[in-house]
C-alpha cells in the first residue's frame, strides 16, 4: 500500500503505522494532491478507509449555492460542512485572508464494510489553526 | 544597505512558497491492513 500510494500524483512521502492503522501522507511542496484519488488507491491496495483527516491552507469562498468552501488551489476546493467552527470562517468568505484548518474529510458510516465517499467530500472543520 | 535589502528580498522569496494555499497533510485511518 505504501508503494502504491507513493506512486500517486502529488505525493511526496507516505508513512504507514501497522499498529494503529494510520497512514500519513505528505504532499509535494508544489504538487496537487487529490484525497478522493488517494482513497480509491487505498481501496485498490486491498484495505478500506475508515477516516480521512486533512490539514490545508487556503481562502474561504462561497460556491454557486452559497455554501462555504476552502480553496486550496485555483482549480481545487472543498465544501465545508457547517458546524460551530465553520461559522467563525463565514466572515472571511471572499476576502484575501488565508486560513490553515484541520478537518475531517471522510468518515466511514458505522456498520458498513465499505462505503463509497459522497462526492464531493465535505470538510468538517475540527480546528482553525491560523488566519493570515 | 543594498546588500541587506537584497538579502531581505531573497528571504522573502524563500518563505513565500511555504505560505501558499495547498493541502499540507493528509492522515487516513484504514482497516484490514496486515
Amino acid at each position: 500500500m505504501k508503494q502504491h500510494l507513493g506512486r500517486q500524483s502529488g505525493v511526496q512521502n507516505v508513512e504507514v503505522s501497522l499498529i494503529d492503522g494510520k497512514v500519513e501522507i505528505t504532499p509535494q511542496e508544489d504538487g496537487q494532491i487529490d484525497p478522493v484519488h488517494l482513497m480509491k488507491a487505498t481501496y485498490d491496495s486491498g484495505v478500506s478507509v475508515a477516516e480521512i483527516d486533512m490539514t490545508a491552507r487556503g481562502k474561504i469562498v462561497t460556491d454557486s449555492s452559497g455554501n462555504l468552501a476552502i480553496q486550496v488551489a485555483p482549480n481545487q476546493s472543498f465544501a465545508i460542512a457547517p458546524n460551530q467552527l465553520s461559522k467563525s470562517l463565514e466572515s472571511l468568505a471572499g476576502s484575501q485572508i488565508e486560513v490553515t484548518v484541520r478537518g475531517q474529510l471522510y468518515k466511514k458510516p458505522a456498520g458498513k464494510k465499505k462505503a463509497e465517499p459522497s462526492n464531493p467530500l465535505k470538510l468538517l472543520i475540527l480546528e482553525v489553526q491560523k488566519k493570515e | 544597505m543594498k546588500r541587506k535589502l537584497a538579502l531581505l528580498l531573497l528571504a522573502g522569496c524563500v518563505s513565500v512558497p511555504q505560505l501558499k494555499a495547498q493541502i499540507k497533510h493528509i492522515e487516513m485511518r484504514v482497516e484490514g491492513m496486515t
